[in-house]
């Protein structure tokens, strides 16, 4: 186990210099090293908190009238500044409220911050634009986690009103009760049969802060502690899916500039602000904000800390997700999600069965390896089919089929109708994992739009080798990979979305392997460097692997992989592994050596060597133990 | 000008003076290209109502989920709107309002007051149907029938001629209650969602419903059996259906892809008619129910208005709007 005590001089190089400058995120990689010493480590986690803050208030001009949005107000209130510059400026924003969770949870923040701050007149501003307009509840369950932990608050902290003080029309005991209702009901599933948008690059905010105001704000102690237990279950599960701080796939939703360079992503916030292992995204993924201005009634527990950053060894997770939720063209309302990852030091390999856990943002797998700074760098390999159809999006969205199309495009999901695009899932590609190796097959519907593989090959790979076997390999940090395409390709040069909004593409430097075969594959297998003598050595262990496979009528491999296990997969059947099929219906909720729960149970068990907390949603209980 | 010609000038005028309109015109729609959840709203959404020069006001919630309403016909004051909230209803013609469902009912596509029975509303939900018995006070599902899956829910109207007697458009096709909800039964089997059900003004027994994947479809015996329409496509998604109340030989369909369908022949052959329009992703069609004006809305774009059955169009205004529903109500209800 390795230990690294953090100096404390580094804690006094706070945002000191230039109030403009983001030092995280200018500065060099922070270690990925495990600080043992908690008054270091919550010293660290403070000083992080004040950076964001400092940061967010330096953006301001001294000659502002006004502060210029809900951000500002609330970075200014968190730091106990200009009070009567945030009270004027509450009144101006209140003058033209928004429409919805994206507005409420940080009036929501200001509210609470501003309680013994704001003037009564700011205050009452506030409570008189959440009576007027309609506020959007959306049709997602980040929306709805934001919608109703915001009017939660604001029903506690405005009690025993009449409906006509509230747009809802509903007094403040009802908006009460619908809001608990429905936010133990989605804390139910979570922790029964799964999270709905899982392990997410950006949606990780849209749940955590909501989580992070319930805990600190919630004047209902057992909302409160709701809010404490299920933070710390987002948080356990998110950093069992990073690797030094990375969130790797797979993710029920990501984005086009994520999905390639892992790190760009809020996800890379929390792990700066809590694991303190890499670097925040520029604006501190800009919801961090937020976050970090009621982040001092949280603390990271040990545990979750030492899952994200102290591993001494390989671990091999699996955990119980669902999808979001399916309004028609399925037998299921929420399928099942049968997710794994495997990390090791040098990598992880993450990836769920296929199918789309999302319409358009789903990543279902991808090889992602350790590099010492993830700023820029595109670590990470995969394949997928881009499909964009009218019928997928009816599946989850309660829309005529036609104009969803383009109107996503103008959301944030640039490339979901581009034979390019490099994010999103599909129902005709089925994966299996079994440790550090990946067989995705492909069985597309002639007529299928965009009915093509397509494969992500980093400019960050070294040693990129077609070799005549069939097998492409490639070097990518300390991982030796080894990628083999079951139908004819050729690699072409990515122009990568810059920014999901805009769809702005620029060159890249990587490639995308592109497959125009209907009946399709990938193989992938990784390894560390150090377990061959070098990259010749691994090549030639994987091409003496025992390999078959064919295409009709359906694709078919049989593998012994490079850790020994005999494979068969075939499209639409069960995968069999040393011959026994695999029986995805015994997966427990989590599995695995630092996350474990039943399914149903409402029940997680955290554990990290002798250190385990147990979150218990039926007691609501939170319980610490150490093993003598 | 003498009196004597002066009196003929004026009684011309009146000759020639539209009779008295019976219908107001509201509109359920949006006008937010660009918005996105959470963003402010710079531009009207929700109902508006024509006004005597043709043009259309904004009353109410700025909203921009509000795809369907329906009105109390014993009081026009009361009214229940699918929204993406759910169903909000107002009892004082839109000073106050009120979510009616809770968390547990989201995104109705279509609200229907039973004529026969209008303390109960009908609620067509992407998971299924509820129903109030009340105004809108509680909202129990009403689901005896419909399949577990299959039972999403695009489209609900109420027999004008039975209180109770409900056709249902949905997923797995369209359902058929006769007991106030208490049961259904499928009467027409679908690929896709029955995206609109319309009952014919002229004949009660005459319905039109139009699909996702089955084209439209007649039935002649209230809704029991149906008949595709030769002449209509079934290759492509059909959004609405509307009858003329003025000629029982003009019904319009709007298509995504195909524009505005017309027959003028109770159905027997279909035009489109789209030269004129701006583009012809028509989303909702609406049949002035007092002089048979064709109305078309086109996604994110102008109404646009024919007088001569879609031969010819003009702009009605409301720029970059998306109407979900042309909504007719008789001033009577008022």
């Amino acid at each position: 186990m390795k230990t690294h005590f953090l100096l404390l001089s580094c804690l006094a190089t706070a945002p000191a210099a230039s109030l403009l400058a983001q030092p995280a995120f200018e500065g060099p990689a922070p270690s990925t090293a495990f600080v043992a010493r908690p008054e270091l480590r919550r010293a660290a986690y403070y000083q992080r908190i004040d950076e964001v803050l400092a940061w967010r208030v330096g953006q301001l001009k001294p000659t502002d009238a006004l502060l210029p949005d809900m951000g500002a107000i609330a970075a200014k209130l968190a730091r106990h500044e200009d009070a009567d510059l945030c009270s004027r400026s509450v009144i101006a924003q209140m003058k033209e409220p928004g429409s919805g969770p994206f507005w409420m949870f940080p009036v929501v923040s200001v509210a609470f911050l501003g309680r013994d701050q704001l003037s009564p007149e700011a205050r009452q501003a506030i409570r008189t634009a959440w009576s007027s307009g309609m506020q959007l509840r959306g049709d997602t369950e980040n929306h709805w986690a934001m919608y109703y932990t915001s009017l939660y608050l604001m029903a506690e902290l405005y009690p025993n009103e009449p409906g006509t003080s509230w747009y809802t029309g509903k007094s403040s005991a009802e908006n009460l009760a619908e809001a608990r209702g429905y936010l133990i009901h989605w804390m139910d599933l979570a922790t029964t049969i799964g999270q709905g948008e899982f392990t997410c690059s950006h949606y990780i905010g849209e749940y955590a802060i909501p989580m992070l105001f319930l805990s600190s704000w919630a004047q209902d102690p057992a909302m409160r502690q709701r809010g404490h237990l299920m933070l710390d279950w987002l948080f356990a599960d998110q950093f069992a899916n990073s690797l030094n701080g990375v969130l790797h796939g797979a993710n029920a939703r990501t984005d086009d500039v994520a999905v390639i360079e892992r790190w760009n992503c809020l996800s890379s916030f929390f792990s700066w602000l809590l694991l303190g292992n890499t670097p925040p995204p520029a604006g501190y993924g800009g919801w961090g904000v937020y976050f970090a201005a009621a982040a001092k009634n949280y603390e990271l527990p040990e545990v979750i800390y030492r899952i994200g950053v102290d591993r001494d060894q390989d671990f091999l997770q699996r955990d119980l997700k669902r999808t979001r939720r399916r309004w028609r063209n399925s037998d299921v309302f929420m399928a099942p999600i049968y997710k794994q990852n495997y990390t090791r030091r040098d990598y992880a390999v993450g990836s769920y069965q296929g199918g789309m856990s999302d319409p358009i943002q789903t990543h279902i797998w991808d090889v992602t390896w350790a590099v010492p700074d993830p700023r820029g760098k595109h670590n990470t390999m995969f394949s997928m089919n881009p499909v964009s159809a009218a019928f997928d999006m009816q599946t989850y969205f309660t829309e005529f089929p036609d104009h969803m199309m383009q109107g996503v495009t103008r959301e944030g999901k640039a490339s979901y109708d581009s034979a390019d695009k490099l994010l999103g899932g599909s129902r005709f590609e089925q994966v299996f994992q079994d440790h550090d190796t990946v067989i995705a097959l492909y069985d597309i519907p002639p007529g299928t739009r965009f009915p093509h593989v397509n494969g992500f090959f980093s400019k960050d790979l070294v040693n990129l080798t077609v070799d005549p076997s069939g097998w492409i390999f490639a070097q990518g940090g300390n991982t030796y990979l080894a990628y083999r395409p079951l139908a004819g390709y050729e690699l072409l040069p990515v122009a990568a979305i810059k920014s999901s909004f805009t769809g702005e593409r620029i060159p890249s430097g990587d490639q995308r392997l592109y497959s125009p075969h209907l009946k399709n594959g990938t193989i992938v297998q990784a390894a560390s460097a150090d377990e061959f003598k070098d990259f010749a050595a691994f090549k030639a262990a994987i091409i003496a692997l025992p390999l078959t496979f064919s295409l009709e009528p359906v694709p078919t491999v049989k593998l012994k992989t490079l850790r020994g296990r005999e494979v068969v997969v075939t499209y639409g059947s069960a995968p069999v592994v040393d011959g026994s099929a695999v029986d995805y219906s015994k997966w427990k909720l989590f599995e695995g050596p630092y996350l474990n729960a039943e399914k149903g149970s409402r029940k997680l068990t955290l554990t990290h060597g002798r250190l385990q907390r147990v979150l218990d949603f039926n007691t609501l209980t939170i319980t610490d133990s150490v093993t003598p | 000008m003498n009196k004597s010609a002066t009196a003929i000038f004026l009684l011309a005028l009146l000759a020639a003076a539209p009779a008295a309109a019976e219908h107001d015109l509201f509109l359920c729609a949006a006008i937010n290209k660009n918005y996105v959840i959470g963003s402010k709203l710079v531009t009207p959404n929700g109902l508006f109502r024509r006004l005597a020069d043709g043009t259309f006001e904004h009353f109410g919630l700025n909203f921009p989920g509000i795809l369907n309403f329906s009105t109390d016909p014993r009081d026009g004051r009361v009214f229940y709107m699918a929204t993406l909230n759910g169903c909000v209803l107002t009892s004082d013609g839109g000073k106050t309002w009120r979510i009616g469902t809770s968390w547990d009912m989201t995104e109705p596509k279509d609200v229907c007051v039973d004529p026969g029975a209008p303390d109960h509303i009908y609620l067509a939900l992407p998971d299924g149907i509820a129903v109030s018995p009340d105004r809108g006070a509680t909202w129990p599902r009403r689901e005896t029938g419909l399949p577990d899956r299959g039972k999403y829910t695009q489209t609900i109207e109420v027999d004008r001629t039975k209180a109770g007697r409900v056709l249902a458009g949905c997923e797995s096709g369209i359902y058929l209650t006769e007991d106030g909800a208490q049961t259904w039964r499928r009467v027409f089997p679908a690929k896709a969602t029955v995206d609109d059900i319309q009952q014919s003004p002229h004949d009660p027994k005459l319905w039109l419903a139009v699909t996702q994947s089955d084209g439209a479809q007649l039935s002649r015996d209230g809704g029991l059996t149906w008949d595709m329409i030769a002449g209509v496509p079934a290759d492509q998604a059909l959004y609405n259906a509307a009858f003329d109340r003025t000629n029982p030989q003009r019904l319009a369909i709007a298509s995504w892809v195909h524009g505005v369908l017309v027959s003028e022949d109770g159905g027997r052959t279909w035009t489109a008619r789209n030269p004129g329009l701006p583009d012809q992703h028509v989303f909702k069609v609406g049949i002035d129910p007092d002089n048979g004006r064709l109305y078309a809305s086109l996604h994110q774009n102008f109404i646009s208005v024919s007088d001569d059955f879609g031969r010819t169009w003009r702009n009605a205004g409301l720029e970059g709007s998306t109407v979900y529903n042309f909504v007719f109500v008789p001033k009577a209800a008022k």
